[in-house]
């Protein structure tokens, strides 16, 4: 075990002492910082700019409280066309009785400018409507649009973790393997202690990137006020992600490893890893697709197959309610085929990783003897 | 002690061997504590593939290796020194915090390890570079801390395959008092080279393989005297014929007869001798470690 921990550590402090680390560190923050702003900037609340002849205006500000009117002042109707036509202004209301725009009018300005004026007419009349209350029933009917966006967020950001850092593990097996220092760490170290040294070090440093990266999330979410869209149960969601990150890290790893032991030279190690890469890239398309029908049977089902789940599931989690026992078969499920991933891998790995040369047959080294 | 006993490791061929190589053919030999064995042979004899096994990198056929008389395991190895023929260090890693991760794998605490990490830059002329990443050392440097590496954690054994080779003259005799020392102080150390002068001056034992097997072990002055005697006999201005029927060869160069034989008289030769001519050189000659080894493997 001291050896393990030894060869782990050794590949965190080589890894976070690169520069690519540090920038890479530094760009995703950033980059999930300008997220976790972008619906407040994106989202403005709507600013109408509008033409009156003389001194008549109605009181739309009552009608739509989140909205911002500009009301421009026109001495005549031929003055109020022309801005109309520049696009000046949005709507020219003419007198009490018409409205004049350049083409269709904005659906929502329309409605209010229809409501507002009903409203004052009846108003001078004697009529008063008590205003509709509305009242939302639904459990997520407010942050639907806030969780699919947290979904989108998770599905890119996991794909790229779990690709990130299991190429990352292959390209270490083979660093090992083509400049031949295995020979001499193998006389001291156990094949398993290598190799998990290198799957547990690594895992540990896309922790902290994911972890970092979370935090800034939330940090910056909070500071732009869009953390108030969350949906309830945003601590429970965030450790599942974390969980489902180490599962689906384990399981791609140690297969990526075990894969790029086959080979002795950096240049063979993409062609040896595209299979595992297609499932990783299957997995990130029924994820995105699960953003969209979160209650889907494809869905629903790929979050219970491994090693789908670990993406599909967190992103069915952020996108809707998921109940808890679900998750937690779910992941079950998971680590059994992290345990098998780690049989095989282990394997794989002890039984080729001193073959230099040639690339070795995997039916060769996975036939029992 | 360490043995080393009827190893055989036949390599699985291509599709132009079907066969495959056979590598080692029964090879066996044991080197004591503090003794230095030198192990020498042709290019493919097969002394990698004995090491790797020592070492427990490539597993043999059959036969067997064990130290303190018992079968080796990955327990004692991790006691062991080991120098790679193909050299591997981490080309990113700087130099000290190599050498003393090295250390620490092998069971050293941190503080030795850095220690004695800072002891054997300083032994083998790399202090200065110690913070510089491997890879931009020379080749040589390089090779000056693969050594450290294999000699960070005061190993039990020492196994170097052909650790001399690319080295400068001033590290090679580093290397050769560094392992002079753990000698002394009741190590076995094993290496392989292809230069003999360096193994008849370093090595207490020798022991020349060809094709997997172990054609002559034993101290180099046993196997020098083993290899018998030759009287050579050098005579100037002496008239061509003096020597016939005399046994041996005779050599002319100039105006010197050169006679070399393994039995005959010398009695008679002498007198032979200083009847044709000057006798300038008349003596009993040992062959030296490479004409043993050529007469050995061919
Ligand atoms: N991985 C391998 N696959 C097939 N044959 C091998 C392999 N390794 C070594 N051999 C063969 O085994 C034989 C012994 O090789 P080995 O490397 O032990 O020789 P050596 O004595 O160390 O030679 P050198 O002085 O050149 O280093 C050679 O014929 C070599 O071709
Ligand atoms: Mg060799």
């Amino acid at each position: 075990m001291n050896g393990l921990i030894l060869a782990a550590r050794r590949e965190v402090m080589t890894r976070i002492r690169t520069r690519a680390f540090v920038i890479g560190l530094i760009f995703t923050s950033v980059l999930v910082g300008a997220v976790s702003f972008a619906p407040k900037v994106l989202d403005r609340p709507d600013t109408y700019t509008l033409g009156t002849l003389g001194t008549q205006r109605l009181p739309l500000r009552a009608a739509a409280p989140d909205a911002t009117f500009e009301w421009r002042t026109f001495p005549n109707e031929a003055a109020a066309r022309q801005a109309v036509l520049d696009g000046d202004v949005d709507a020219v209301l003419a007198g009490g009785t018409t409205v004049l725009t350049n083409g269709e009018i904005d659906d929502r300005l329309g409605v209010l400018l229809q409501s507002a004026d009903r409203e004052a007419k009846l108003a001078a009349a004697g009529v008063s409507i008590p205003p509709l209350r509305m009242e939302s029933i639904g459990a997520d009917a407010h942050d639907q649009t806030a969780r699919t966006g947290l979904a989108v967020v998770l599905v890119v950001v996991l794909f790229m973790m779990l690709i990130g850092q299991a190429g990352m593990v292959a390209m270490g097996v083979v660093e090992e393997k083509s400049s031949r220092i295995v020979e001499i760490l193998l006389a001291t170290l156990r094949p398993w202690q290598l190799f998990g040294g290198k799957i547990v070090g690594l895992g540990a440093v896309g922790l902290i990137n994911l972890v970092t990266n979370l935090a800034v999330g939330l940090a910056a979410s909070t500071a732009s006020g869009v953390a108030g869209d969350f949906p309830p149960g945003m601590p429970g969601l965030v450790a599942g992600v974390l969980v489902w990150f180490v599962l689906g890290y384990a399981f791609y790893a140690t297969l990526a490893g075990a894969m790029a032991s086959l080979v002795s030279r950096q240049e063979e190690v993409n062609s040896v890893l595209t299979p595992l890469i297609m499932v990783i890239m299957v997995s990130y398309f029924l994820a995105f697709y699960a953003t969209n029908a979160p209650t889907g049977t494809l869905a629903t089902v790929m979050s219970y197959v491994p090693p789908f789940s670990s993406i599909v599931m967190p992103v069915r989690t952020a996108a809707t309610e998921v109940p808890l026992w679900q998750v937690v078969l779910s992941m079950v499920a998971m680590a059994a085929a992290v345990l098998a991933a780690l049989a095989f891998g282990a394997k794989v790995y002890q039984r080729a990783v001193l073959r230099t040369g040639a690339r070795v047959k995997l039916r060769d080294v996975v036939r029992v003897r | 002690m360490l043995e080393i006993s009827e190893l055989r490791k036949r390599f699985a061929g291509g599709p132009d061997a079907p066969d495959g190589k056979l590598a080692l053919d029964g090879i066996g030999f044991a080197v004591r504590p503090g003794r230095m064995f030198g192990f020498v042979g042709a290019n493919g004899a097969g002394k990698t593939t004995t090491m790797r096994i020592v070492m427990g990198v490539l597993q043999a056929d059959s036969g067997s290796v064990s130290w303190q008389g018992r079968p080796l395991r990955h327990d004692d190895r991790r006691r062991f020194g080991y120098m790679p023929e193909e050299r591997g260090l981490y080309q990113k890693m700087r130099v000290a915090e190599q050498i003393a991760y090295f250390g620490r794998l092998h069971g050293m605490s941190a503080a030795a390890a850095r220690k004695a990490t800072e002891d054997l830059m300083e032994r083998l002329g790399v202090a200065e570079r110690r913070n510089d990443p491997v890879q931009a050392l020379s080749l040589g440097n390089q090779q000056r801390v693969q050594l450290a590496v294999a000699l960070v954690h005061d190993p039990e054994v020492l196994v170097l395959d052909e650790p001399f080779s690319g080295l400068d003259p001033i590290a090679v005799d580093a290397l050769a008092t560094a392992l002079q020392e753990r000698c002394g102080s009741g190590v076995p150390v094993i290496f392989s080279s292809h230069q003999l002068e360096l193994v008849e001056r370093l090595c207490d034992s020798v022991g020349i393989v060809a094709a997997g097997r172990m054609v002559a072990t034993g101290a180099v002055a046993e196997l020098r005297s083993a290899a018998g005697d030759t009287l050579r006999v050098v005579v100037r201005d002496a008239a061509p014929g003096w020597p016939d029927g005399l046994p041996g060869a005779v050599t002319v160069s100039g105006d010197r007869h050169i006679l070399r034989t393994t039995s005959g008289d010398d009695q008679e030769i002498l007198r032979r001798a200083l009847k044709a001519g000057r006798v300038e050189h008349f003596g009993v000659e040992r062959p030296t470690l490479t004409e043993i080894f050529k007469e050995a493997v061919t």
